[in-house]
């Protein structure tokens, strides 16, 4: 079904299918979920302006996700800067952990510093990878599409993210597992 | 031998093609060594997800972000109304149609109106078909026939010539006058 950006119908649409996914991609970027939903109404309101159609409604998602993943790493080197106020927000115990039992809270924040730590050292070409494959569950073949790479490449960048997170959290997942 | 982790990882992703699929289930049966592998590669993942965020966190402005959009670029324009919306059209796009429906009459004239009956009941004065023998060579080249008569005395009066003119028919008034004296 084709997408016009300016219709209200299809926005909804489009809006209502993409919302949670752009700022779920967003906050894995700049781990702050005010920015995450600022950034992600920034993608919203180009997608009206720039007035587009779209052949289906997937290709409205891979525009709006490649939207977002810029605005977020723009965002992020913007900040570089305040990057000690990001190190602080990234090192801040998760908001609804809180409302969870102690022991297991020490647990999920310890394992949450770990892995955060560990995408993070990641190159970008290999985070953004494993990030959509990981949290945004989308396939090789979106992937490819949201970053503008061939699906042997996004098959390769999976592998190699994977064998770096495998050799950060190495050590570390013989414990927990 | 074993599987290449990279084709390992596709399979756990769902994305190996066949017959390599059937292949790497096969292989997996018998090696402990690939499976292991492969639990570890899943083990990862969850752990990966599990630092995700609750759905409802992420969706806590969804409403009012959409809200603030509708308002923003939807409602404003409905309030113009559909008619006015409908005839809301500036000055050029209304020259243009006129232009384009004057050109459209006098195209289906040249067409299709060519009967000459037709022509003549509508347009009394242009009931001539156009052929050789009523069109004329209309020179472009400059000609007398290009000045009016004005023209033509002012640039000979400018050249010094004293040219009398007059019509057939009619007497100059000073030759009456002395008549219509008497």
């Amino acid at each position: 079904m084709e997408i016009r950006s300016t219709d209200r119908d299809d926005f909804r649409l489009v809006y209502d299918a993409n919302y949670r996914l752009l700022v779920q991609v967003i906050m894995h970027i700049v781990y702050n979920l005010e920015v995450a939903e600022d950034l992600t109404q920034e993608a919203f309101e180009r997608f009206y302006v720039k007035n587009m159609t779209f052949p289906s409604e997937d290709d409205a998602k891979y525009w709006l996700l490649r939207v977002a993943k810029n605005l977020a790493l723009n965002h992020v080197r913007r900040n570089k800067r305040e990057s000690e106020m990001v190190e602080k927000v990234k090192r801040m115990p998760f908001a609804t952990v809180d409302e969870r039992d102690g022991a297991k809270e020490v647990i999920d924040a310890e394992n949450r510093r770990e892995v955060r730590a560990a995408i993070e050292s990641l190159p970008e070409n290999l985070r953004m990878v494993i990030q959509l494959r990981e949290y945004s569950g989308l396939d090789y073949k979106s992937i490819a599409k949201v970053l503008g790479i061939s699906e042997t490449n996004v098959k390769v960048r999976v592998f190699r993210a994977r064998k770096k997170l495998e050799e950060a959290l190495g050590s570390e997942e013989r414990d927990v597992y | 031998m074993c599987i290449d982790a990279q084709m390992l990882s596709a399979y756990l992703d769902g994305e190996l093609q066949e017959p390599y699929r059937t292949q790497v289930e096969e292989h997996l049966e018998h090696c402990p060594a690939c499976r292991k592998h492969l639990e570890d590669m899943k083990a990862l993942g969850e752990r990966i997800r599990r630092i995700d965020y609750p759905a409802e966190m992420l969706e806590r402005k969804k409403d009012d972000i959409e809200a603030m959009l509708d308002r923003k670029y939807f409602q404003g324009k409905r309030k113009v109304g559909f008619i006015r919306r409908r005839f809301e059209v500036s000055m050029p796009s209304l020259v243009t149609a006129a232009a384009a429906v004057v050109f459209i009459f006098i195209g289906g004239f040249m067409f299709f109106g060519t009967s000459q009956e037709q022509t003549g009941s509508i347009l009394p004065s242009f009931a001539v078909q156009a052929d050789s023998s009523n069109v004329h060579y209309v020179a472009d080249e400059a000609s007398l026939d290009n000045f009016t008569l004005e023209e033509i005395l002012h640039y000979l009066d400018q050249k010094g010539y004293n040219v009398d003119i007059s019509l057939k028919g009619l007497q100059p008034l000073e030759q009456i006058e002395p008549a219509t004296a008497e």
